[in-house]
């Protein structure tokens, strides 16, 4: 039943320009980045073609972009988010979902599931960039198999992040805004703590980029799987959580 | 209780198949909630809500026999009518072949047919009303739960929805809020008047006969008056 509301998303998601206006923009800031980093290999390449162990074009080319799709997802998850339960909520669209009998949970799933197949329509788009390289050359696919992995992991708990925000406000400007705080603080949370001479492993393991860099240098480890999935399952908990609150509250 | 305020209180409400209920009252009278709280929307605090016998939390979803129109029509505005209803019947349970089947029916019942390839959001009120009661009786359910249908309608569209409702009531069991009484007069066999969140009348609409108006203001203005149904 989840996958009825999951295909509805999905569907008005693509029905709306903002949707179809965030895929250019992202693909567009992404595929300039590309070309960039692409021009770059190719004044570099000669240089170190010499050196055994120097980094290839997977390094230099491929995860720099992938690092640049995680950042720019950063800011683009919580505007396609925003909408899933604070704009239904100012539409006066919420009542249908909530009087069909489905359990709030089944209801958080399947808006979750519509956000996240679309963030991975725009991943795998963003993707075909570097493997379009693989016509001229040789791709460490294995490497940008798991950094895409790792990558669709990142975005599936930003959307978690963004719908928990969404279902908590009443407004989808606040549930952005709100969303925008919690992934920026998750990202630099780590950073901050540096900057400030703290160096704790419980500061660390709660931001978003230590878990997220393993993937990209081709290591999976079921510490970063779990943080993924924890976070994750959190937002959606707590959405569910808001839902069923509003029934008692009104 | 809704923020430690009583709204609603001491309310029983049967209803058969077949037969339409007017809950009609002021403005804050508490007939939003009490809708809401038999579609589910809202918890009670005490008491329970039963449909066919089964208390409406232990319903399996997609089997839920309810079908609720809030005052305002919960529609997708960037939805066509017809992806619209479609998405509602599979909401509601309806898989493959009956899907087709129930949006035919349903828009050929609500007069939506030449609305159908149309974006929800660019339809007339009385358009986005009759859209709104259609994704209530997609899936053909045994209640149907219909807030103020006709406010904000024009005349003509008001005497469409009402007949509309007259016709649903032959088949299905009705319960309709409103603060029109014309409304309760072409469509209501029976009448709960709610007053300050009691029930203060409770009998046919036939036995009243031209006194409807007359026993309406007489509840409002003397709110303490016990009134028999």
């Amino acid at each position: 039943m989840s996958l009825v509301i999951a295909r509805n998303e999905l569907r008005r998601l693509f029905v709306q320009p903002l949707a179809w206006a965030l895929l250019a923009a992202v693909l567009g800031v992404l595929a300039y980045f590309f070309l960039l980093t692409l021009q770059g290999f190719l004044v570099l390449m000669p240089k170190i073609a010499g050196i055994p162990t120097a980094p290839g074009v997977t390094d230099l080319v491929a995860l720099p972009l992938l690092r640049a799709i995680a950042s720019v997802l950063l800011l683009v998850v919580p505007l396609l988010g925003m909408r899933a339960f604070a704009g239904d909520r100012q539409s006066g669209a919420l009542p249908l979902l909530l009087a069909s009998g489905l359990s709030d949970a089944r209801i958080v799933v399947g808006k979750y599931l519509g956000l996240v197949a679309f963030l991975i329509v725009l991943i795998l788009l963003a993707l075909a960039m570097p493997l379009s390289l693989q016509v001229g050359t040789a791709l460490d696919l294995t490497r940008l198999a798991t950094a895409a992995l790792g990558l669709i992991l990142f975005v599936a708990t930003l959307a978690a992040l963004a719908l928990c925000a969404s279902s908590y406000a009443q407004q989808p400007v606040v549930a952005a805004g709100l969303a925008l705080v919690l992934n920026l603080l998750l990202w630099m949370l780590d950073a901050g703590a540096r900057y400030e001479g703290v160096s704790s492993d419980f500061v660390n393991y709660l931001a978003l980029p230590t878990h997220l860099e393993p993937f990209l240098h081709g290591i999976v480890a079921s510490v970063d799987i779990v943080y993924f999935v924890l976070l994750a399952t959190v937002a959606l908990a707590l959405a569910t959580r808001r839902l069923g609150a509003a029934r008692v509250r009104g | 209780m809704l923020a430690g305020r009583r709204i609603v209180a001491s309310l029983n409400l049967t209803l058969d198949r077949g037969s339409v209920l007017g809950l009609l009252g002021v403005n804050g009278a508490g007939k939003t909630t009490t809708l809401r709280m038999i579609a589910g929307l809202l918890a009670p605090s005490s008491g329970q809500v039963l449909i066919g016998g089964v208390e409406l939390s232990e319903q399996p979803s997609g089997a839920r026999r309810l079908g609720y129109l809030p005052e305002l029509p919960p529609l997708y505005a960037e939805l066509r009518v017809g992806e619209y209803l479609d998405f509602c019947a599979r909401l509601h349970g309806l898989r493959g072949t009956l899907v087709t089947q129930a949006v035919t029916r349903v828009i050929e019942r609500c007069g939506l047919g030449d609305v159908r390839r149309r974006l929800l959001g660019n339809l007339s009120k009385g358009f986005q009303q009759r859209a709104g009661i259609a994704q209530a009786l997609v899936h053909a359910p045994d209640l149907i739960v219909l807030d103020e249908p006709a406010s904000g309608l024009d005349p003509l569209q008001a005497v469409q929805i009402r007949a509309l409702v007259r016709e649903l009531g032959k088949e299905h069991a009705v319960i309709l809020s409103t603060h029109l009484l014309p409304d309760v007069q072409a469509c209501c066999d029976r009448v709960v008047i709610l007053h300050e969140g009691r029930a203060r009348y409770d009998g046919p609409r036939q036995a009243l006969g031209d006194d409807l108006e007359a026993l309406f203001l007489r509840i409002v203005s003397t709110p303490d008056e016990p009134v028999a149904a």
